[in-house]
């Protein structure tokens, strides 16, 4: 398994966990849940675009291995 | 007119006048009646079952004693409701009995209370030791409600500094193997949401004996075949386990990268997740 690849698929684990959240952002019955939920959603998503730029930089150095 | 028509005719009216009445005098449960409301039922009681068995022969009398008493009560019960003087008046003021945790002999000698009956109503309240009691108050209803001293009450999750989360009340969904739609959509659900997870569950609608759903729309089930293991919710659980692998997945892709911005980047991105971490744990995992 190249790094690339594992970089890949912390990123997929994380946005299912992302989409778990909204589920029960959008279920939470107090505005306090909701409240929680979404800064956990906009810091997951920071993290998510942090990793998706480094996804970029390791698919340009290992060319070879793009796409697996 | 034959006898048995007339107590016929007396019970049945009695029977719709006297639910009409205790109807009208409200929702207080008769083991929270006062001594005089205690009695009063009583005399009413039995003036309806004397009426209604004819031994007081002559309809009209009884009606009006009956009436004077249930009259009475509601009268008594409206005025309370208005005046507090009068609530007082009528059914007595609560009695200090133990105070900055000294006993109150007069006030036990004006309440007619033996030391005795008072050390067995602080066991009933779980206060065996008399030095664990701050306050005890002997409530008009003959009750005695007990305040412990402060480091002899139970712990609670402010005073460990626990975060929990707000829960509101379940709410109940499934009954008998029928879904109870009112509560559903009160909580904003519908009934392909309910067979959705019901599918995830793998259950069908006829095995649920009753099913809850929380605030946080986490599905609780029993099923009438008790030999079967009720599935309990794990999503939560699994949610948690996923963001800490991730997080654990970070700080090891930090290790490895060669890379010192990568390995900046990735450093502050666990720190982050870690973070968050502690800040759902309270919602997902209790």
């Amino acid at each position: 398994m190249t790094v690339a690849s594992q970089v890949k698929q912390t990123l997929a684990a994380l946005k299912g966990c992302q989409g778990t959240i909204r589920l029960y952002s959008a279920q939470a019955q107090k505005e306090e849940v909701r409240a929680v939920y979404d800064e956990v959603l906009d810091a997951t998503a920071e993290i998510i675009y942090d990793l998706e730029e480094r996804l970029s930089v390791l698919e340009n150095q290992e060319p070879q291995y793009k796409g697996n | 007119m034959e006898i048995w028509v007339q107590i016929l005719i007396k019970s049945a009216s009695l029977f719709i006048l006297l639910l009409a009445a205790v109807r009208l005098m409200g929702k207080k449960s008769v083991a929270s009646a006062t001594p005089f409301q205690l009695v009063s039922y009583i005399v009413i009681a039995v003036l309806s079952a004397l009426i209604s068995a004819n031994v007081i022969s002559n309809p009209a009398l009884g009606l009006i004693t009956l009436g004077v008493w249930l009259i009475g009560i509601i009268a008594l019960e409206y005025l309370s409701l208005k005046s507090k003087l009068a609530h007082d008046l009528i059914y007595g003021k609560e009695t200090v009995l133990v105070k900055h945790g000294r006993i109150m002999e007069e006030s036990m000698m004006k309440a007619r209370l033996t030391g005795e009956e008072l050390l067995r109503a602080l066991r009933a309240k779980n206060a065996f030791s008399l030095a664990d009691v701050e306050f005890a108050v002997l409530e008009a209803t003959g009750d005695i409600s007990v305040f412990l001293k402060s480091d002899r009450k139970p712990v609670t999750a402010r005073d460990m500094n626990i975060k929990i989360p707000p829960m509101a009340e379940p709410q109940t969904i499934i009954m008998d193997g029928n879904i109870l739609d009112e509560p559903l959509s009160s909580l904003g659900l519908s009934r392909s949401w309910l067979m959705t997870e019901l599918d995830k569950l793998g259950l069908l609608l006829d095995n649920i004996f009753i099913a809850q759903v929380d605030s946080s729309g986490e599905l609780y089930v029993d099923l009438f075949d008790d030999s079967v293991q009720n599935p309990q919710p794990k999503v939560r659980q699994l949610l948690y386990a996923g963001l800490e692998k991730s997080q654990a997945d970070l700080a090891a892709f930090a290790l490895q990268t060669q890379d010192e911005n990568a390995k900046a980047m990735y450093n502050k991105n666990a720190k982050k997740l870690e973070e968050l971490l502690r800040s759902l744990k309270p919602y997902l995992l209790n």
